[in-house]
């Protein structure tokens, strides 16, 4: 089957989803002959009929994912990025985070590394001192 | 000028990274030791933004205060953002001031906080006020306040007022009051648009695509003196100072007084000498000759209540509002 | 001939050594910050405005700084297009279409001198306008009701439509996703919240600026480590700088054009400088002979965009002086700069403070001169910024990105969000759906609702009211024709190539 096919369905039901919580939309009293249900309501529509007609008339290319793995890998590293960047400070998950991005794109451990340190600092500098952001450095433990 | 929900994605933008460069983690330090803040609940540019900073620079340039006091701008949830940021976890912050005006009232009178009430934090005092009015457009057949206000009553969907503050919000309720007080009681069937603030109302009042704009003296007086606009009538006790030839609602016969104070709240912890160091500070600004003249530049009518007095002020209001949202179904 | 004197004013003022150092100054602080993915100039100029004041700058000074800046962003955005096919910033959107592909043909160097001279030529156009259109202009603000600028935005999705021609159903896929995304929060008018499911984060609905940040940075991250550099996208050297004569003399006509379609664009409220590339790009592919080149790399595919996203930026500066409404996100900050300064804009500014505005008008015009000195003959430097390993630039981008949209909540909830934009931009790239309309959408979403709501309260339900005026008329007629006409012409054209390669 082709991948518009899914594609196509899946946006069917994230339509339908969507319609279906729209109906829970608090209406308000007064004076408001649209009321805030409507528009969302139409949008929904229109993505069912969207996507019903990819589903019925899809592309003909077939999507194609070469390393899905690598993809899941990098999206992990970054949602652990995003989680320490406020208890861990600026530099050390940095210079981890890019470090391992690097490595991803291009395995070879020492560029990586220098990568990930160069990046963390320079970075740091730059946000700090250039631009004026007040970054943490270390982790906010280390000074209670 | 403080519209509670018109918070563009982008203004929205602008607030929270000013927020996040002092309030959260990357912030530039601010609640050292002697660094008062002000903390803005809205974009830059709004009425509380403006009351940050003019009355943090003149407690600096008058010297109450030692060091120039920081602004920051915390927007969201028409202040609810702010205000639950205050309650919760500056509670007792001794160094803090909030911008606060007759929305905030508004918005606690609605319960629009998330369930916080207006006695989680004190209120220090408001020191100048921008009057309400109604507006037209030059070539408008309205004439005053009595005409339109006829019109309205005679037929309801003939007229619809533009404002800068979301349906409920405090222009709306301006023009309810007004309706209410010359006998019309089917309020649900006044048209009100809310637009993202006072200056859009007021392009589609001149426009044409609404046949009047509420709001407050400030946003108009450029479209006031190009000559773009009539002025109907103030919400104000007198006529504004520096615009005698605008009649008051009162004088036609409307009783209705609706300001929208310019004021500030501290959090509920602090003690009671650092309230009244806060409270001494605000006075002092209100008696300087650079309010008076910050004032006159924003069209600012006088308006003096600091202490406990505006405290007393402020629950009236509440409770006031509060009726009135109930009546008209803003609120359950 | 008042005009003139007025300017010549305005030239006394920015003539001095400290106004010209900062106008320099902004011109490449506003590139650098354009260039960077994910900083744009509504958040570069939000970080400067502490820094003005704590400069102690005065009103003009402040004003000139930022607005050098603003224009700087116009200009930086487009070098990440054309080199990374990562807009710099929102506006440059438009510009990876054919700057990408010309980029991949070799023609880097040629890209970017070519849009460097469009974006000159709007500026310069859209600075000249508000010069003598200011006044004149500023009432067309009165002629757009609520039923106006909802056709305006329906015209904006329907066209949108027809540009990424490939498969219309798909585009409009994109489209109801960013609208259905831009309901997430709070309803506008009744403050009730929508699509939050409880959530804080989404009281105050999804920043555009995560999205897009995670659509375009975060989505090329994961692209470019799924193919393993096999087509490499990044890093791309510009051989040769030389003037190509041949494609400013051809794209004259393009750039005039695109100038005066961004300028109208910049002058409406809301539309910003965004709608004007899009506009600018949509109008020079439908009045073309030959537009079959579009989307692979035709040099007046970059013209237009970048003469439109620049002359829009001028035009929006327009009802913010005039009328105090902005006509974009950055003259929205702009505006509050304005307003902090005590300067109150509005119809009256050009008599009461005319050394601020003829100042700054000066200013702009000298700023436009520095901005085609950078980033045209010493265009380089800043290319140095992007053309660095993909190894070394990929991390950094990634860690750019966080740290702006980190700076803008100091939440990890918007850095997640930003990351699920990214794994949706890969699958919805890898089906060949476009991102634009997704972000034209979470901008666009909330203002057409209301629109709609406040045309529907004024005509109490009625909906004929939507096409009661002349120009909402013709707006609608246009979103038709501008929609349907490519499923027909598609037979008659060649197969165009997808919208994002």
């Amino acid at each position: 089957m082709k991948s518009d096919r899914y594609f196509g369905l899946f946006i069917v039901v994230v339509a339908l989803a969507f319609i279906a919580s729209a109906t829970q939309i608090q209406t308000s009293f007064l004076a408001d002959p649209v009321g805030p249900k409507t528009f969302p309501f139409i949008l929904g529509m229109v993505l069912a009929v969207c996507g019903l007609y990819v589903a019925l008339r899809p592309d003909e290319e077939q999507m194609r994912v070469q390393s899905i793995g690598k993809v899941a890998f990098a999206a992990a590293v970054l949602v652990g990025y995003a989680y320490s960047l406020r208890p861990g400070g600026f530099l050390i998950p940095t210079a981890i985070a890019s470090g391992l991005i690097s490595y991803q794109i291009s395995p070879r451990v020492v560029p990586a590394l220098i990568t990930g340190l160069a990046l963390s600092v320079g970075l740091f500098l730059l946000f700090k001192f250039a631009l004026g952001l007040g970054l943490f450095a270390w982790p906010r433990a280390w000074f209670g | 000028m403080t519209h509670l929900y018109s918070l563009t994605r982008r203004g929205a933008l602008v607030g929270a990274a000013a927020l996040a460069f002092s309030a959260f983690g990357l912030g530039v330090p601010t609640s050292s030791a002697q660094t008062a803040e002000c903390i803005a609940p809205a974009n830059p540019g709004g009425g509380w933004d403006f009351t940050c900073r003019t009355i943090g620079k003149i407690m600096f340039d008058i010297g109450v205060v030692s060091k120039p006091i920081q602004v920051t701008n915390m927007a969201g949830g028409g202040g609810g953002v702010a205000y639950a940021n205050v309650v919760n976890e500056r509670n007792t912050d001794e160094n803090l001031i909030v911008a606060a005006s007759s929305a905030t009232a508004t918005r606690l009178a609605q319960n629009a906080y998330g369930g916080a009430t207006y006695d989680q934090v004190r209120f220090l005092g408001a020191i100048g006020a921008d009057p309400g009015v109604i507006v037209v457009g030059k070539d408008s057949p309205f004439q005053t306040l009595t005409d339109l206000l006829d019109a309205v009553k005679a037929d309801p969907t003939s007229v619809t007022f533009a404002g800068g503050s979301a349906v409920g919000g405090f222009d709306h309720l301006k023009v309810l009051m007004a309706l209410r007080r010359v006998g019309f009681d089917d309020i649900r069937s006044v048209k009100y648009i809310g637009l993202d603030g006072g200056a859009d109302a007021i392009t589609q009042t001149i426009g044409g695509f609404t046949q009047a704009m509420t709001g407050d003296i400030s946003e108009v007086i450029g479209f006031l003196k190009s000559g773009d606009i009539r002025v109907l009538a103030s919400f104000t006790d007198e006529r504004i100072p520096g615009f005698e030839d605008i009649p008051t609602a009162k004088e036609q016969g409307v009783d209705v007084v609706a300001v929208n104070w310019r004021g500030l709240y501290v959090p509920k912890g602090i003690s009671e000498e650092a309230y009244r160091r806060w409270s001494d500070a605000l006075a002092k600004v209100g008696a300087s000759d650079e309010w008076a003249e910050a004032m006159v530049a924003n069209g600012l009518a006088p308006f003096n209540r600091v202490g406990d007095d505006f405290q007393s002020y402020v629950s009236d209001v509440i409770l006031e509002v509060e009726a009135l949202s109930r009546e008209i179904g803003v609120i359950q | 001939m008042e005009t003139l004197a007025f300017l010549a004013q305005g030239f006394a003022v920015a003539l001095t050594p400290k106004i010209l150092m900062l106008a320099v100054a902004g011109c490449i602080i506003g590139t650098v910050v354009g260039a960077l993915p994910g900083l744009g100039p509504t958040n570069g100029v939000a970080i400067l405005i502490p820094l003005s004041f704590s400069f102690g700058l005065n009103a003009t000074e402040a004003l000139v700084l930022m607005t050098s800046v603003y224009y700087g962003a116009m200009y930086g955005g487009r070098i990440s297009s054309i080199l990374l096919n990562i807009p710099g910033d929102e506006p440059a959107l438009m510009t990876t279409l054919d700057g990408y592909p010309m980029a991949k043909a070799g023609r880097a160097g040629d890209a970017l001198v070519l849009s460097g001279v469009a974006s000159f030529v709007g500026a310069m156009l859209a600075t000249i306008g508000l010069i003598i259109l200011a006044p004149v202009l500023a009432r067309i603000a009165f002629l757009f009701g609520p039923a106006e600028y909802f056709a305006l935005y329906l015209l904006a999705f329907a066209t949108l439509g027809g540009m990424s021609s490939k498969n219309q159903a798909k585009a409009a896929i994109a489209a109801c996703l960013g609208l259905g995304i831009s309901m997430i929060g709070l309803d506008n008018s009744t403050g009730l919240p929508r699509f939050t499911f409880g959530n804080l984060h989404l009281m105050d609905g999804i920043d555009f600026l995560v999205a897009i940040v995670g659509l375009f940075a975060v989505t090329e991250v994961f692209v470019f480590i799924e193919s393993h550099g096999r087509e490499s996208a990044i890093g791309i050297k510009i051989a040769k700088l030389r003037i190509p004569v041949r494609d400013i003399m051809r794209s004259g006509v393009t750039m005039l054009r695109a100038s005066l379609i961004g300028f109208v664009a910049g002058v409406l409220p809301g539309a910003g400088a965004s709608l004007g590339s899009f506009l600018a790009y949509m109008g020079e592919k439908a009045m073309v002979r030959d537009n079959s080149k579009f989307g692979h790399g035709d040099p007046r595919g970059v013209a237009a965009p970048e003469a439109g996203n620049n002359a829009a930026a001028g035009g929006a500066l327009v009802p913010m002086l005039t009328l105090g409404v902005p006509g974009s996100g950055t003259t929205a900050v702009l505006l509050a700069l304005l307003v902090t300064l005590n300067i109150t804009p509005g119809p009256l500014l050009f008599q009461e403070r005319p050394e601020v505005v003829w100042g700054l008008i000066a200013a702009l015009l000298i700023a436009n001169v520095v901005l085609l000195i950078l980033n045209v003959p010493m265009v380089r430097i800043f290319v140095l910024l992007l053309s660095v390993p993909p190894w070394v630039l990929l991390p950094g981008v990634t860690m750019i990105a966080f740290v702006g949209i980190f700076s803008l909540s100091g939440s990890s909830f918007d850095l997640l969000l930003m990351i699920a934009f990214g794994v949706m931009g890969f699958f919805l790239r890898k089906l060949d759906v476009p991102a634009v309309p997704i972000i034209l959408g979470i901008l666009l979403g909330n203002e057409m609702e209301d629109s709609l709501r406040r045309a529907m309260v004024i005509s109490s339900g009625d909906w004929r009211f939507l096409f009661s005026s002349g120009i909402a008329i013709g707006l609608w007629s246009a979103a038709v024709i501008g929609f349907c006409a490519p499923m027909f012409l598609r037979r008659l054209l060649k197969r165009p190539q997808a919208l994002t390669d």
